[in-house]
């Protein structure tokens, strides 16, 4: 039920359904001897996209306020797009509150990742919990499928919406460690509860 | 004689500054902004200096930077002479084109006479077709010399189509020729001095079918089936690199400058403001006495010619930047079947006018 | 100056119609003839006929040797048969300069008279002079020359047309 409801709260984007009617594809097109002219039809082109020129121009010299502007080009660096929580970007570990991680060093992650990214050595605590020694995720090998959040038992890696400094020169680099893993559980908590949603009718 | 000299070399350093340093760099910046306006995009506006991008105007300097310490490259099995001899060849003419295009009228200047034009030659649109006829072999020798089957048959496309759009080029210029009577094109853009004698009224057809012939000559889109980059990689520059491709780049930019300088000469009345003549402009500037009145309306004179050229430039990209590519036996149809058959009738109507004048 | 200026266009066009008749390469030999219709422009320029220079590269360098490159490049013509055609080539080269060489003993056993040369007329050369010669003195041949091109046009016409009916 949940899901039909999802389905209808969707923003509506693009043509609506009723609006649409279906187009024969129209092959072998006669064109009319005004549009064998060329000339004409090559001038409403050009009437088109000056229009645009002159417009964006305008809109390039005097910029309006806020979120109307014509051109919907990102300025990356500058700009960037809220992402939405369906967005799978690197990995990270789960922080509890007291600065220690979420995960107990099960190896489900480990054992089910498709590239063999990830590599665990677990230890254990005098009072019998255990946790991970050292934690690290190569990701000049993760292929982002989300497979370990989705194996975790204890939502303890999650797929962030960070994609920013995965890039480096060395790929020693790219092989993080713990303290680069970690994360407070408040900046994923989105991500925690979609989760949850997603994941709830499986039934781990 | 020494005026004479230095008048010359102010004129030809003048042109090449206005060619060279400002038109052929900033050309590559109005491409790429004025298609980024016309898609809704935002275009180059990377390139900083101290953090200041300035609209993407530091590009063209960091393009140059960038090619002057690229590799040049000669490909394995190529002629090395004529490899590195085509883009001379095709950058030459642009340049040398401009050379019989006035850009202002006759003045007497520290009683010297002043024509602005740098060779004011008898033949001066045959001169034209002769140095546009050569950019051929620009295309059809790099073509050739890169051993690339890419490269070869982007250089068999530029010679057939620009060995046919010359000829319908060279019979459009019959109907300009024949109601001014003459070839030299100062007086071409001196008799223009009224509104209504501007070729565009004389000659509209003619006007449409140089235009796009001079767009094809120039094999620029929708005529840029020798290099279709969906076809044939870059066509005939498909194995230069570094300043030698930059040197095609800037023939093609040259040549948009020079269609439009010559669009202007011979259609829209050259130096001419609508319903003003040089004499007129002189008489407004009497204030500023003989010599500054001069150079007010020499002033006058060249701003007016930059501006509709520059408009014909602006003219060329919108075109470039809207209209599909077209097929290459459709491009060739055009020109036999179609520009070559209109080209007759102008030229035969013009005559019948003329006659009954 | 101007004596010097016909020294540099003669030797270049001499020096290049012979590397165009000894040249193996296709390519390179058209360039050279290319280069030989340069100079003759050139050539034409000081003798005041600027018509005929223009026309010069236009005609020739601008759109016959165009339509050479062409074919050259159509039919790929390699080096080999270049080379052994190249000895014929030397044989011809060779009778041709002994010839040459005859005329030019003859022209100088017959010494043009230096008096003769006189300034030519400011209007010698320019479009409308040449223009209406043309129309005027010269019409029958121009009409005869103009009529042997229609004829070569209707020729290439149908032979091309046969080539494409046979075909189908």
């Amino acid at each position: 039920m949940a899901d039909i409801n999802i389905i209808h709260n969707y923003p509506k984007m693009g043509i609506p359904m009723g609006k649409l009617k279906p187009k024969r594809v129209r092959k072998n097109i006669e064109l009319t001897l005004w549009e064998r002219l060329y000339i004409f039809e090559i001038i409403r082109g050009m009437h088109i996209t000056t229009i645009h020129f002159f417009l964006n121009l305008l809109g390039f010299i005097f910029p309006p306020k806020g979120k109307k502007r014509r051109i919907m080009t990102v300025y990356y660096p500058e700009e960037k797009l809220t992402l939405p929580v369906a967005y799978r970007g690197r990995p990270v570990l789960v922080m509890r509150e007291n600065g220690t991680e979420k995960c107990v060093a099960c190896g489900l992650c480990e054992k089910i990742c498709p590239a063999s990214a990830i590599t665990i050595i677990a230890e254990e605590k005098e009072n019998g919990e255990r946790f991970p020694a050292a934690y690290t995720l190569d990701m000049a090998r993760c292929v982002y499928c989300g497979y370990c959040e989705e194996v975790c038992p204890k939502e303890a890696i999650v797929m962030s919406a960070e994609y920013e400094g995965l890039a480096r020169r060395n790929r020693q680099n790219l092989r993080f460690s713990k303290d680069k893993l970690l994360r407070p559980e408040k900046s994923v908590k989105d991500r925690i509860e979609y989760i949850r949603g997603i994941y709830a009718k499986c039934n781990y | 004689m020494v005026a004479d000299l230095i008048e010359s070399i102010v004129k030809i350093l003048f042109i090449f500054g206005v060619n060279i340093g400002f038109f052929s760099p900033i050309l590559g910046w109005v491409e790429r902004k004025q298609s980024a306006l016309m898609q809704d995009r935002v275009g180059a506006n990377r390139a900083d200096i101290f953090g200041y991008t300035l609209i993407g105007l530091f590009h063209p300097i960091a393009d140059a930077i960038k090619v002057l310490t690229k590799e040049d490259f000669i490909p394995d099995g190529a002629d090395r002479l004529i490899h590195t001899l085509a883009p001379f060849i095709s950058l030459t003419p642009a340049i040398v084109a401009f050379a019989v295009i006035p850009f202002g009228g006759q003045y007497e200047l520290f009683g010297h006479r002043v024509n602005l034009i740098i060779a004011d030659l008898d033949v001066g649109l045959l001169f034209v077709f002769a140095f546009a006829s050569l950019a051929s072999f620009g295309a059809v020798l790099a073509g050739w010399s890169s051993n690339n089957n890419w490269s070869f048959l982007g250089g068999l496309r530029a010679s057939a189509q620009m060995l046919s759009y010359e000829v319908v080029m060279g019979l459009n210029i019959i109907g300009v020729i024949m109601v001014y009577g003459t070839l030299r094109l100062s007086e071409i853009g001196a008799m223009q001095v009224n509104f209504f004698d501007w070729g565009i009224f004389l000659q509209p057809v003619g006007f449409v079918l140089f235009f796009t012939c001079a767009i094809a000559e120039n094999k620029r889109a929708p005529f840029d089936v020798a290099e279709a980059e969906s076809e044939l990689v870059a066509g005939y520059f498909t194995e230069y690199s570094g300043l030698k491709f930059v040197m095609f780049w800037m023939g093609e930019f040259l040549e948009i400058v020079t269609i439009g300088g010559l669009v202007t000469t011979m259609f829209f009345g050259a130096w001419h403001l609508p319903f003003v003549s040089d004499q007129m402009l002189l008489n407004f500037f009497r204030f500023a006495g003989p010599n500054g009145a001069a150079i007010l309306a020499i002033l006058v004179n060249i701003i007016t010619f930059f501006t509709k050229v520059i408009f014909f430039i602006w003219l060329q990209m919108t075109i470039r930047w809207t209209l599909p590519r077209f097929r290459y036996d459709q491009v060739m149809r055009l020109g036999w079947k179609m520009f070559l058959p209109i080209a007759l009738i102008n030229i035969f109507i013009t005559g019948l006018v003329i006659l009954v004048k | 100056m101007q004596l010097l200026m016909f020294y540099i266009f003669s030797l270049g066009a001499v020096l290049s119609a012979t590397l165009m008749v000894t040249n193996i390469k296709p390519v390179t030999a058209a360039m050279n003839l290319i280069m030989t219709m340069f100079f003759l422009a050139g050539l034409y320029v000081l003798l005041d006929a600027h018509l005929i220079a223009a026309l010069q590269i236009i005609v020739y360098a601008g759109a016959i040797m165009v339509l050479f490159l062409f074919v050259i490049l159509l039919l790929n013509i390699h080096e080999k048969e270049g080379e052994t055609a190249r000895r014929k080539v030397i044989i011809q080269f060779g009778s041709i300069a002994i010839v040459g060489s005859l005329f030019i003993a003859m022209a100088k056993l017959s010494a043009i008279d230096p008096l003769m040369i006189k300034a030519v007329d400011p209007a010698f050369g320019t479009t409308k002079s040449v223009g209406k010669l043309l129309y005027t003195d010269y019409l029958l041949p121009f009409e005869i020359a103009s009529f042997l091109l229609l004829a070569a046009i209707v020729g290439a016409v149908i032979l091309a047309k046969r080539r494409i009916d046979d075909s189908e």
